[in-house]
């Protein structure tokens, strides 16, 4: 305790004012999988609307470390994907 | 018998009348094979998300059947034959919806698991919150 504190007098609190906030820039919302939230388990690959979200403009699916989704659902959404691009519901590449 | 989704493309050349005389084809083939039908539905013609075969879009139908894997796979086979069919895709929907069910279980008994919880939550959780405050005020006052 002691030491950090001193480290932190010595550091650049006295600018800000804010000594415990120096090492959180800001706050990022934690992401939660759509599917757990919304307790849909079964991925409908006809569905188009609910698997547009998970597109960008390129027409590559999400990733998880952006949308959030679990590996579960991730999963589930990436077969529903491929399935729905089979019957051209959903673009393979856009550009 | 088995739970399948089957989409069918039909070529947008036909007039929608054509179309539903060509899906009715095949809804025959399937009713007489023993398919139980769970849905049947036209999505009507929509735009294709990229052409295939020249065809910017197409007959979109839908049938959710009961069905033997046996029936469904001649049905295929005649689906590829025509080329009045666009694309098509059969896929095996009961197996993903029993999963899918058995999860939802596993949830439920997840959650039913933890309730004696929640009820205390909302005090526990502003002490919780008094508790995550006061450290990060209290060096600030030492300092002070």
């Amino acid at each position: 305790m002691m030491p950090s504190r001193s480290g932190g007098r010595s550091g650049s609190r006295d600018r800000d004012g804010k000594p415990s906030q120096r090492k959180k820039f800001f706050v990022r919302r934690r992401k939660v999988c759509k599917f757990c939230a919304e307790k849909l388990e079964y991925v409908d690959w006809k569905d188009v609307k609910l698997l547009q979200s998970f597109i960008p403009e390129r027409g590559k699916i999400l990733p998880r470390r952006i949308s959030g989704t679990c590996a579960l659902h991730q999963r589930k959404l990436q077969t529903a994907i491929k399935r729905a691009r089979f019957v051209a519901l959903l673009p393979y590449a856009t550009d | 018998m088995r739970l399948y989704d089957i989409v069918v493309l039909v070529t947008p050349d036909l007039t929608d009348e054509d179309a539903q005389k060509a899906l009715g084809d095949y809804r025959r083939i399937l009713a007489d094979g023993g398919a139980e039908f769970v849905k049947d539905e036209s999505w009507g013609r929509r735009r294709l998300a990229f052409p295939i075969g020249r065809k910017r879009d197409a007959f979109y139908h839908h049938f959710q059947v009961k069905a033997e894997p046996a029936l469904v796979s001649e049905t295929e086979r005649r689906l590829k034959l025509s080329d009045q069919i666009v694309r098509h895709l059969a896929v095996r929907a009961d197996e993903e919806l029993k999963r899918s069910a058995k999860m939802a279980v596993r949830i439920a008994k997840k959650t039913a698991r933890r309730p004696p919880r929640p009820p205390a939550s909302p005090e526990a959780a502003a002490a919780r919150a008094a508790a995550a405050e006061a450290p990060a005020e209290m060096p600030e006052r030492s300092e002070s």
